[in-house]
């Protein structure tokens, strides 16, 4: 569609050039391409490239630069510092807990996503029968989505707590347990307590994405399917899955994201304790950089981070680019 | 005669161009503080009639949290937007003043007919001091103590006029004052991962004997022992790992545990919360009349190197310093000073625990100074939560500390 359009109006400024261009002041030429020529589309896109490189090329290229340098807290506006080449890197893996925070991280972000996938795609699907009240419902799922994640992490924090906290409470009168279970305090059980909350948090917003790709799947498809005989097992897996395969890819690489830059849970919660057992990397990045002061550590784990997040990137962007070609 | 008629001429064309200068010949000042966020404190309150007392001076005050405040600080100074005055922690400050981020006041205080630095105790004179010269000045200090329910002492047979005296006797109290049927745990205390952690737990290798560049020695490990053994057999509730003091100590005021390690900051609020006879003893040492320690707390104001009016800003300090007696009475904050006496605040317990924590003070131990002390901080924090989960023996997680301390300390 774009490429057509860039066509159209690239044939039409040729036309339009070989009567007026060569009679004209060059800056008026550039008027007019701008106008109804091939520069509004130049225009168009170095806008949207200035844009990107200012908010988010320079930020990254400084972070990357800074993993490579010696930083002190008072030359963080700086750019040219003592070079420290890979030593940062070496620091970071040589940290007694980087490997915890590896297996933390890994444990979080497939539990995270994996939980938040399964239960929104259960949630959508239930929501696409239709029922009394299910769009309000459906509403009112959002509303975990809408919240800050800091006031979300306050609220899981009084349920999770140990000896008044309303899940306790509730393990226990069902007979579950017998002695309350120590959700933020016990390293067994700390890590699992923040990704439980962030699979509350992120589910509504799988649930959406997930509805509309449910949405826009044709209905011929399903009553072709019916006249050939398949079940509702058959018809999920053969007609539902395979339609939605884009908007899967795009759910879970932009889980994968936002897991990755999940932050505001933790500090209510747990603080990445205790002792470390919930530490996460970008957690860690955040404990070496705001609490220890130590910036070139925390720019190269985030540094890491950005490795991971740039094959999810790739992935959204293969998985939209095939919508694009159907 | 004449000079008096120079004077009172002067006087009037003074009043006329104050009365005359439009708003924005005033000087503003910036200050940084965490007090006001929880309950009125000392910087709130008092910038307020700083600002409502000097007509030339308008006072922008800006609560912060305390765990932002040194983040928020490192932006400003590191983008060249500093406030004017920043009032930090006291393990905080050699982080900045070593840096040169404050301003030398060496001879300004000097020079002042207000200020007097020998009225100040040592340990948070040192906290502002850097290489010899002065960057800041003591605000307030503070230590921790143990609190302790004298009605559960009575229910639980325990003599409330004699709380625990040694490690071991306040082991044995909180098994005996222990009560999981009623809801009430023996004590509490806060040994999160962060300064706090470090701040509750470095007082007990104070008092075996260490410090922050000795911290594996056998008293440190019982100590870790200790704590371990009350988590263990549930004296503490195992969320003392993840709460910290002011929640802990709430636990305290509501009757959800009998004894407490805290601090003077809590003593307003106890007297309101706490519906209970409550007393504080010193912090229990290792053997009968063994060393004592105990934490340094309180924070200390610098001026910022990058401020446009050090003058002004100066008098900012000297009004402090002038208020200083009021700061206990109205804000339960102990001045860092010998020459102010503690008037009583006609709350019986209220008096009886600030004589014992006027007590403490003096064996109050510093934090540092240490410009890397956060990194020294969480060597401790993370051997004490490393022990007290139980993934490595007492020993084990104190030895790996020390070793982090070492290569900090030697390294700089």
């Amino acid at each position: 569609m774009t490429d057509g359009l860039a066509n159209f109006k690239a044939s039409r400024s040729r036309d339009a050039g070989r009567v007026i261009a060569h009679r004209r002041a060059p800056l008026t030429r550039v008027w007019l391409s701008i106008r109804d020529g091939k520069g509004f589309d130049i225009l168009v896109v170095a806008i949207g490239v200035a844009f990107l490189a200012v908010f988010a090329g320079l930020p990254l290229v400084y972070n990357v630069l800074m993993s490579f340098q010696q930083v002190d807290m008072f030359t963080l506006n700086a750019l040219i510092r003592p070079w420290a080449g890979l030593a940062n890197y070496e620091a970071v893996i040589k940290q007694p807990e980087f490997w915890l925070v590896v297996r933390n991280t890994v444990f979080f972000t497939v539990g995270s996503i994996g939980g938040q996938f399964i239960l929104g795609f259960a949630l959508a699907v239930f929501f696409t029968q239709r029922f009394p009240g299910a769009s309000i419902i459906r509403g009112l799922f959002l509303v975990s989505w809408v919240m800050p994640g800091l006031a979300v992490g306050a609220i899981w924090s009084w349920i999770l707590a140990a000896d008044f906290g309303v899940l306790n409470y509730i393990l226990k009168s069902l007979g579950l347990i017998s002695e309350n279970i120590f959700w933020k305090s016990d390293p067994q059980f700390s890590l699992l307590a923040v990704t439980i909350a962030n699979i509350w948090l992120g589910l509504a917003f799988n649930m959406l994405l997930l509805s509309v790709g449910l949405a826009s799947i044709p209905r011929e498809l399903y009553e072709a399917a019916e006249l050939d005989g398949a079940n509702r097992w058959q018809k999920f897996w053969m007609v539902t899955v395979p339609m939605m395969r884009s908007t899967i890819g795009a759910v879970l690489s932009l889980g994968l994201i936002g897991t990755l830059q999940q932050f505001d849970l933790f500090p209510p919660l747990t603080e990445g304790g205790p002792a470390n057992s919930s530490m996460v990397a970008q957690v860690w990045a955040w404990q070496q950089s705001f609490r220890l002061y130590d910036f070139a550590r925390g720019a190269t784990i985030s540094v890491m981070m950005l490795v991971l997040v740039l094959i999810a990137s790739i992935i959204y962007v293969r998985s939209t680019r095939a919508e694009v070609r159907e | 005669m004449k000079l008096g008629s120079i004077g009172l001429w002067a006087g009037v064309a003074l009043g006329a161009l104050i009365a005359a200068t439009p708003a924005s010949a005033q000087v503003t000042l910036k200050v940084w503080s965490i007090d006001g966020a929880q309950q009125p404190g000392i910087a709130d309150t008092l910038s307020k009639e700083f600002d409502e007392q000097n007509d030339d001076i308008v006072i922008e005050y800006r609560v912060l949290q305390f765990d932002e405040l040194v983040t928020e600080s490192t932006r400003a100074i590191a983008t060249g937007q500093a406030p004017d005055i920043i009032s930090f922690d006291n393990p905080d400050f050699a982080l900045f003043s070593s840096r040169g981020a404050m301003l030398d006041i060496t001879d300004r205080v000097a020079n002042s007919s207000v200020i007097k630095t020998d009225s100040y105790y040592a340990g948070p004179l040192n906290s502002v001091t850097w290489d010899g010269k002065l960057y800041g000045l003591p605000k307030y200090t503070d230590t921790i103590g143990l609190f302790y329910n004298k009605d559960m002492f009575r229910a639980k047979g325990l003599d409330p006029d004699n709380p625990p005296k040694t490690w071991d006797e306040l082991l044995e109290a909180a098994r005996k004052l222990n009560d999981p049927a009623a809801g009430v745990y023996g004590i509490t205390f806060s040994a999160r991962g962060n300064e706090e952690g470090t701040f509750q737990f470095l007082p007990w290798i104070q008092m075996s004997g260490g410090d922050y560049t000795k911290v594996n020695g056998p008293g440190a490990v019982k100590a870790l022992e200790l704590w371990k053994t009350m988590i263990d057999e549930k004296l503490a509730s195992q969320d003392v790992l993840s709460v910290g003091q002011w929640d802990s100590t709430g636990f305290f005021n509501n009757g959800q545990a009998a004894m407490a390690i805290s601090g003077p900051w809590e003593l307003n609020r106890m007297s309101t919360d706490a519906k209970f006879d409550w007393g504080v003893a010193l912090l229990p040492t290792e053997t009968e009349g063994g060393k004592r320690a105990s934490a340094l707390g309180g924070f200390d104001w610098g001026i910022t190197a990058q401020t446009k009016h050090p003058d002004e800003a100066f008098r900012f300090l000297e009004f402090m310093y002038s208020q200083e007696d009021r700061f206990f009475p109205e804000f339960s904050s102990i001045p860092a000073r010998s020459d102010i006496p503690l008037p009583p605040t006609g709350n019986a317990l209220k008096d009886a625990a600030l004589k014992v924590f006027q007590e403490q003070l003096k064996y109050a131990a510093p934090r540092g100074p240490h410009p890397e002390w956060q990194k020294i901080s969480k060597a401790i924090y993370d051997a004490m939560q490393a022990a007290l989960t139980g993934q490595v023996s007492a020993q084990q997680a104190l030895d790996q500390a020390q070793a982090t301390i070492e290569g900090i300390v030697g390294a700089s």
